[in-house]
C-alpha cells in the first residue's frame, strides 16, 4: 500500500516539474503613452460636465477587467498616487455626495487596450474633492491601482 | 481534540518536564531518545528549560529555532505560528490536550496564549489528524501548562524588555503541594511601544508614507493574562482544573490598515505607547479539566473543556461605495463559544500491543457584530472517534497504525447589508452578503508508521491522510474584506479539504556528532485556495475560494558537532516547495510560500557557579521568486544575532538571565511570509531582548 501511494507521489512529483512554465508573473500597466490621457491628477470638473477617460492598458500575458469608481475626499482621508499635491477644500459633511462604482471588460486575448469611457457628472450632488480610482487586473490576477485627486465645483 | 489523549499519555509516560535535558539549541538527552524511538512520526519537545533559556522576545520566535517551524509576523510584535509552510486552520494549536479555538483564520490574529504560562511544548511536524481530528494537517504546536508542583511553596518571577518596541514585562508563577493536592497560578503583564523598522519610508504602490523615528504608527499594545489551577495528584488517579485568561489590545499600523493607504485626523506621533484606532482587542477565557485513571493495563482519560473568545476591531468609520458611514468604530466583533471534550483509552494487551481508543466531540458557536461583513454567524459541531495499535516487535522495530472517522454539521446564517444597494433605478436592496446553509461532513483517515533503530541510527516512516472541514468563511463569506481591500466570495460546496503525506525520518547520533535528515511529501486531492481573479464586484478585485490539486514536497536538515567540553556547532536548515497542480492557477505556487532558510550557529558553555552560555548564529534566507498575485518576489537576507545564558545557583534559589541580540548589522530585509510584506515594510532593526528570572 505503502510503495504505491508513494510510487504515486513521485509520479506527481515529476509530473508537476513540466508545469513550471507560462506562469503570468507580472502586474498590467496603467499608462499614457501616445495618448492624451484623462482624468489627470487634481483636475476640476464642474456638474453636469462629462469625464471622459480614456488610458492605455498594458499586460504581459492578457488584460483582465477594468474598474473605475469615484468617491468623496471630503474627510481627506487618503491622498493620490500622484506625487503632486492637490489644494483642498475645508473637510465636510457628505449631504449627498457622487457614488460611482462600474466595471468594464476588457475584450478577450488583449495585452493593449485603449479604455475610454464617458461618465456624466450628476447635477445634484455634493461638490468638493472626490477620488478618482481606476483599478486593473490581468488574467492571472494581478491588480494595477491608480488613484487621482480632482475637484468637482458648481 | 483527541489530543488531549495524546497529551494525557505523554504526560503519564514521561516523568516531570524538567527530566528532558536540553542542550541550549538542539534538544537533546535520554528522554529525548526514548521519545524519538517511541514515536514513528516527526515530533520534538522541547522543555521549559529550553524555552527560557533560548527566550528569543516570544514563544514563537523561541520556537523558530525548530526546523520547519516559522512564525509569521502579523504585525504589532505578533506572530501566528506555521509548521512546513501551513498555518492558520491547517495546523492545530493545542493547550493541556484541548484545541485552542480563536479565529485563527484571520490574517492578523494572534495567538491568544499566555506564553510565560506554557512549561514545555510539543511540536509534531506531519499529519497528525489520527490523534486530532480536522486541521492538523501541517501539524500541531502542543502546549503544556499543566506541570504539577513538587514542593510545598514555589515559584518563579520573571522580568523581561525588548529594546526595539520598548517591550517591558512581568510574569509570576506560584504554586505548591500538599500531599496529593496541589495548586497553580500565575500572571503576566506586558506592555510595548510601536515598533522599529530601519527604514525612514515606507512606498507603497506609489504612496509615499515617511515615519516618525523609524518607528511603525500605532503597532503598541498590551497583554493582561492570570491564571488559576487546583487538583488530585494521587498514584493512580489525577484530576486537575485550570481557569485562565488572556487579555491583549494592539494596534494595526495607522497609515495602511489593510491595503488602503488612509490619512487621518489623528496626532499618532504624539506618543508611541499610546493605542489609537485601528486596534484590535481580545479576550480568550478558558476552562480546562483533565482527568486520568491509571489501572494495571488499562489507563482512561477524560477532558473536558469551555472557551470563550472575544475579538473586536475598531477603525475610523468612513464610507464605502454605497455604505455610508457608520455611527461607531466597530468595525468587526466575533464571540466564539467552544465546549469540547474527549476521551481515551489505552490498553496493554501484552508486551507487543498497545492498543488505545477515543473520541472527541466539539461544539462551536459564533456571533459577529459591527459594520464591517467578513464572517457569518455559525454553528458547528464535530465528532471523531479513533482506534490505534501500537506494535512492539522488538526493543528496535516498532509498527503503528490507525483508523479515524469524523462526523462534522456546520449550520451557517444568512447575513444582509445594513445599508441599502441600489440594484436598479429606483431600487435598492440590503443586499444578501451570506445564505442560510446546512452542510454536513464525513472524513475518514488513517495513518500507518514504523520506527526502527539499530546503533545510533533511528529509522522512521509515516504515511497518512489528514483532513480539515471548510471554516464558514470559505463556505459562506461573500463580502468586502476592509482590512485586505479585497472582496471574498466563498463556495458553499467545497469538500472536506485531504492532504496525504509521506514522511521519514533519518536520525544518526554517534559521540559527538548528530545528523538528522526529515524529507517529505505531501499531496492535496482539493486544497481550498483563495483565488484572486481578474473580475471586478462593486469596486474590488474578487478573491474566490475554490479547490486545486497541490503537491507539496520539502526537508528539514541539522547537524550538530561537539568539539569538546565547552565548544559546540549547529548547522540547520529547511526547503519547502509548493505547486499548483490544476485550475486558475494551476502552475504556481501557493500563498505565503516559505523561502529556504538556514542557520550556522557556534556556542561556548561554561560551568561556574551554574550553568552559562554564549553563542553567535547567523540566519541566512533565500530569495522567494515563487509568488502569486498580490505577493511580491523577495529577495534573500542574512542577520548576524547573539546569545548568552546564564544560571545562578544559590541554595534555593535559581537565578537565570537570558540575553539576546537580533539583527546586529541592522540589515534592512523583507519576510516573504510576513503580513507587512505586502505594503513594502521591513521587518524589524536591531533588537536586545533581556529575561532575568528567580526560581524559589
Amino acid at each position: 500500500m505503502k510503495k504505491y501511494i508513494f510510487a504515486a507521489l513521485i509520479l506527481l512529483a515529476v509530473t508537476a516539474c513540466g508545469d513550471d512554465k507560462n506562469r503570468d508573473l507580472s502586474y498590467p500597466r496603467i499608462s499614457t503613452a501616445d495618448i492624451e490621457a484623462s482624468p489627470t491628477n487634481c483636475h476640476e470638473y464642474r456638474r453636469g460636465e462629462v469625464i471622459k477617460f480614456n488610458y492605455m492598458f498594458y499586460d504581459d500575458t492578457e488584460l483582465g477587467m477594468f474598474n473605475i469608481e469615484v468617491h468623496n475626499n471630503f474627510d481627506h482621508h487618503s491622498h493620490s498616487t500622484s506625487s503632486t499635491e492637490c489644494t483642498m477644500d475645508p473637510n465636510k459633511e457628505p449631504v449627498k455626495p457622487w457614488v460611482f462604482n462600474q466595471g468594464y471588460n476588457i475584450p478577450s486575448g488583449r495585452t493593449e487596450y485603449n479604455a475610454k469611457v464617458d461618465i456624466p457628472i450628476p447635477t445634484d450632488i455634493d461638490t468638493g474633492d472626490y477620488h478618482f480610482m481606476v483599478r486593473l487586473t490581468d488574467m492571472a490576477g494581478w491588480q494595477q491601482l491608480q488613484a487621482f485627486s480632482i475637484k468637482i465645483v458648481e | 481534540m483527541i489530543s488531549t489523549l495524546l497529551a494525557a499519555a505523554l504526560i503519564t509516560c514521561q516523568a516531570a518536564d524538567s527530566t528532558v535535558v536540553l542542550d541550549s539549541i538542539t534538544v537533546s538527552g535520554n528522554s529525548k531518545r526514548n521519545y524519538q524511538l517511541r514515536s514513528t512520526m516527526s515530533g520534538l519537545q522541547i522543555s521549559h528549560q529550553f524555552l527560557e533559556t533560548n527566550f528569543a522576545g516570544s514563544l514563537m520566535q523561541t520556537l523558530e529555532s525548530v526546523p520547519g517551524v516559522k512564525a509569521m509576523n502579523i504585525g504589532s510584535g505578533q506572530s501566528k505560528p506555521t509548521i512546513r509552510g501551513l498555518g492558520f486552520n491547517r495546523m492545530a494549536v493545542v493547550e493541556d490536550g484541548i484545541k485552542h479555538e480563536g479565529q485563527q483564520w484571520g490574517d492578523d490574529h494572534g495567538l491568544e496564549i499566555d506564553q510565560f504560562a506554557i512549561d514545555r511544548v510539543e511540536v509534531i511536524k506531519g499529519p497528525a489528524a489520527l490523534l486530532y481530528g480536522s486541521d492538523a494537517i501541517g501539524g500541531v504546536l502542543s502546549l503544556y501548562s499543566n506541570h504539577v508542583p513538587r514542593e510545598r511553596f514555589q515559584g518563579s518571577v520573571q522580568v523581561f524588555g525588548r529594546t526595539n518596541n520598548e517591550q517591558l514585562g512581568i510574569s509570576a508563577k506560584l504554586g505548591g503541594r500538599f500531599g496529593n493536592f496541589f495548586y497553580r497560578a500565575n500572571a503576566t503583564l506586558i506592555d510595548y511601544a510601536d515598533f522599529q523598522v530601519p527604514t525612514d519610508s515606507i512606498q507603497y504602490y506609489s504612496y509615499y508614507i515617511r515615519l516618525k523615528e523609524r518607528r511603525l504608527r500605532n503597532t503598541a499594545g498590551r497583554e493582561r493574562d492570570w491564571s488559576v489551577m487546583a487538583g488530585y495528584d494521587g498514584y493512580d488517579f489525577h484530576t486537575d482544573v485550570r481557569l485562565s485568561s488572556n487579555w491583549a489590545k494592539s494596534g494595526f499600523f495607522a497609515n495602511a490598515h489593510g491595503l488602503e493607504v488612509r490619512l487621518s485626523e489623528i496626532d499618532y506621533d504624539k506618543s508611541r505607547r499610546d493605542i489609537d484606532l485601528p486596534y484590535q482587542s481580545v479576550n480568550h477565557i478558558k476552562v480546562l479539566s483533565h482527568t486520568l485513571w491509571r489501572g494495571d493495563v488499562v489507563t482512561v482519560d477524560v477532558n473536558l473543556a469551555y472557551q470563550h473568545n472575544k475579538r473586536e476591531e475598531h477603525s475610523e468609520p468612513v464610507s464605502h461605495g454605497y455604505m455610508p458611514r457608520p455611527g461607531d468604530s466597530l468595525e468587526r466583533r466575533f464571540t466564539k463559544s467552544t465546549a469540547t471534550a474527549n476521551a481515551k483509552v489505552t490498553w496493554d494487551i501484552n508486551d507487543r500491543h498497545n492498543l488505545s481508543s477515543g473520541a472527541s466531540v466539539e461544539y462551536q458557536h459564533n456571533r459577529r457584530g459591527g459594520w464591517g461583513f467578513i464572517i457569518p454567524d455559525f454553528e458547528t459541531l464535530q465528532c471523531g472517534a479513533f482506534v490505534l495499535d501500537k506494535f512492539t516487535v522488538s526493543n528496535q522495530l516498532v509498527f503503528n497504525a490507525g483508523v479515524r472517522y469524523d462526523y462534522g454539521r456546520t449550520h451557517i446564517h444568512s447575513y444582509n447589508d445594513w445599508y441599502k444597494t441600489p440594484v436598479s433605478p429606483g431600487d435598492s436592496v440590503f443586499m444578501e452578503r451570506s445564505g442560510d446553509q446546512r452542510r454536513n461532513f464525513n472524513s475518514f483517515t488513517w495513518s500507518a508508521g514504523v520506527n526502527y533503530n539499530t546503533g545510533g541510527w533511528v529509522l522512521k516512516a509515516n504515511v497518512g491522510k489528514s483532513f480539515r472541514i471548510p471554516i464558514p468563511k470559505e463556505l459562506g463569506a461573500d463580502g468586502i474584506n476592509y482590512h485586505i481591500f479585497r472582496y471574498e466570495k466563498g463556495y458553499a460546496h467545497l469538500d472536506p479539504e485531504q492532504s496525504y503525506q509521506l514522511d521519514a525520518g533519518i536520525h544518526w547520533s554517534g559521540k559527538s556528532l548528530t545528523v538528522q535528515v526529515d524529507p517529505y511529501i505531501n499531496y492535496f486531492p482539493n486544497y481550498i485556495y483563495l483565488n484572486p481573479t481578474s473580475t471586478y464586484v462593486e469596486g474590488l478585485q474578487l478573491y474566490q475560494y475554490t479547490q486545486a490539486r497541490v503537491l507539496r514536497w520539502g526537508l528539514e536538515a541539522q547537524v550538530n558537532y561537539e568539539f569538546n567540553r565547552h565548544w559546540s556547532a549547529e548547522v540547520k536548515g529547511d526547503y519547502l516547495y509548493a505547486r499548483q497542480q490544476s485550475g486558475d492557477k494551476k502552475g504556481f505556487t501557493l500563498p505565503f510560500s516559505t523561502p529556504w532558510s538556514a542557520d550556522a550557529t557556534v556556542k561556548y558553555s561554561y560551568s561556574w557557579r551554574g550553568d552559562g552560555f554564549v553563542s553567535v548564529n547567523a540566519h541566512v534566507v533565500g530569495d522567494q521568486n515563487e509568488i502569486v498575485p498580490p505577493e511580491k518576489p523577495t529577495p534573500g537576507h542574512w542577520t548576524l544575532n547573539a546569545q548568552a545564558g546564564k544560571h545562578f545557583d544559590m541554595g534555593r534559589y535559581v537565578l537565570k538571565i537570558t540575553f539576546h541580540a537580533d539583527n546586529l548589522l541592522n540589515k534592512r530585509y523583507y519576510d516573504h511570509t510576513s503580513y507587512y510584506r505586502l505594503i513594502d515594510v521591513p521587518e524589524p532593526g536591531r533588537n536586545f531582548s533581556l529575561m532575568v528570572g528567580l526560581d524559589f
